[in-house]
């Protein structure tokens, strides 16, 4: 039943790189499946839509188009070792006039579907540690509902005004996370924990796993659990509240707070995010903010975006990548900053 | 304060725990059967009249950066709330989203398979936490959690 096999790619000097890998008959099946949606969408959907007159799409031009542009997406995110989430919602909220409500819901939508197609092989083979994931599940799933339905209340009670300062703040967050790749991009892959805290004792989370590259297992403690409980909760209400996937935010916490594996980090903060965005996309739900016209292009673009980036990744210099993707979240944080300036009157 | 001293061993491969292969496989294949049946529904849509939101009228307004009530409004004559497309799986639109909230559900069923393993482990301390979690994500995927219209 393999169909999807993930591969972890980490190094101590970037984010941690996901990559989704297919075996040969897997690969061309899956690969002329898509085409042949393409291709079915394409020739029926466009001879029996009609054509929008703001946009001069009809619905089946309209899905290739954000399917191509999230394949995009998707690939380029792999390449720089992000999540597709990070750059969905801030290009999506700055470029296009879709409303940000809906932005930040289908965006939830994608990093959730994502992470959960990715989580299987890292729960397989043991990378991701399942006490740490219940463990710090709980404040980041409660406060990421809590920032999905401050969204939702922001959007009903402050109209104009709370769009601006949720742009503003998702900007400014964008321009920061940013500057966090450029200049603190350092991971350790084997933390040397010296001391372990009473509450972490007593809590237990310390696993083991099979390190392939080395042949060993690697049995490894963590640290400071009640200062990554209240980082989590901080964590998930800016996923909730923006619609982004947080792994850039989670690996740090468990790599460098809680001082797990590089490995274990990456591949639990991957789990995590599918766990975390499922409790925030149900009040996007249930305000109809999810269309599907729009989030399931978007869905199957990142998730076949993460698979041809993988591909490419050996052929491509990753640092052009990397620095690729830090000026589009630049600009696209520049260009949130901007909208909200504009919309509060100040420009 | 314990002190910790060597990270590496060679043991043999330790066995994953149960409770992370459950919730790993059962997340897995439902968010692909959403994610299927979302395609179906979409293709429904774009190549039948049967939707319950006028797809020409939705990327109009989706463009024109329209608020969903407003869209709702606009393109299906009401704004529906909680789980709507239930009463409307005869539409592309319907089993479009139903698949997306199939996929949405990926996570509440893993977890509460997954806290079955954890009693077996005789993991006392994560049942626990697990089973507030799947509260959680099932209190919102019921719509017990949710902010009015």
């Amino acid at each position: 039943m393999g169909v999807v096999v993930l591969k972890s790619h980490i190094s101590g000097s970037s984010i941690s790189r996901v990559s989704i890998v297919l075996d040969g008959s897997h690969r061309s099946k899956l690969f002329v499946l898509t085409l042949a949606l393409f291709i079915f969408i394409g020739i029926s959907g466009t001879a029996a839509a009609e054509e929008s007159a703001s946009m001069g799409l009809s619905p089946a031009e309209f899905f290739i188009l954000f399917l191509v542009i999230s394949i995009f997406i998707g690939m380029v995110a792999v390449l720089a070792g992000v999540g597709g989430g990070v750059i969905f919602t801030p290009l999506m909220m700055g470029f296009t006039p879709i409303d940000g409500l809906i932005i930040r819901g289908t965006g939830l939508f994608v990093a959730m579907a994502g992470a959960l197609v990715a989580a299987r092989p890292f729960l397989k083979r043991g990378l991701a540690n399942i006490r740490l994931l219940y463990f710090a599940a709980v404040p980041y799933s409660a406060s990421a509902v809590a920032g999905a339905l401050l969204a939702v209340y922001i959007k009903q009670t402050m109209g104009v005004t709370g769009e601006a300062f949720v742009r503003l703040a998702l900007g400014s967050l964008v321009i920061i996370i940013a500057m966090l790749f450029v200049f603190a991009g350092g991971r350790i892959e084997y933390p040397e924990v010296r001391k372990v805290d009473r509450f972490t004792q007593r809590v237990g989370l310390a696993m083991a796993y099979w390190e392939e590259s080395i042949g060993s297992v690697v049995q490894y403690q963590v640290t400071r659990s009640w200062l990554g409980l209240l980082m989590f909760s901080g964590v998930g209400l800016i996923s909730g509240l923006f619609g982004l996937g947080a792994g850039w935010a989670m690996v740090p916490v468990l790599n460098l707070v809680m001082m797990a594996p590089l490995k274990v980090a990456a591949a639990s903060s991957k789990v995590l995010i599918g766990i975390g965005d499922t409790a925030a996309i149900w009040p996007y739900i249930m305000q109809g903010t999810i269309f599907p016209l729009f989030a399931v292009p978007c869905m199957i673009g990142l998730i076949v975006g993460t698979i041809l980036g993988a591909k490419i990744m050996i052929r491509v210099r990753a640092g052009f990548v990397r620095y690729l993707i830090i000026g589009i979240m630049f600009i696209s944080g520049i260009r949130l900053v901007q909208q909200s300036l504009s919309m509060l009157g100040y420009i | 304060m314990q002190e910790i001293r060597g990270k590496f061993s060679s043991e043999s491969r330790p066995k994953p725990p149960l409770s992370g292969v459950i919730y790993g496989e059962l997340a897995y294949w439902v968010v692909l059967i959403g994610m299927v049946v979302s395609i179906i529904g979409v293709s429904l849509i774009l190549t039948t009249d049967k939707n319950y939101i006028d797809s020409s009228c939705l990327l109009n307004n989706l463009w024109a950066g329209d608020n969903p009530s407003e869209i709702w409004e606009r393109c299906a004559g009401t704004h529906p709330e909680g789980h709507w497309y239930l009463e409307k799986l005869g539409t592309g639109d319907g089993i479009a989203m139903l698949g997306i909230a199939f996929a949405c559900l990926a996570a509440v069923l893993g977890v509460w398979a997954s806290i079955f393993a954890l009693i077996k482990d005789r993991e006392h301390l994560f049942v626990v936490f697990a089973f507030i979690v799947a509260i959680i994500l099932t209190a919102s995927a019921l719509g017990i959690i949710q902010a009015g219209h």
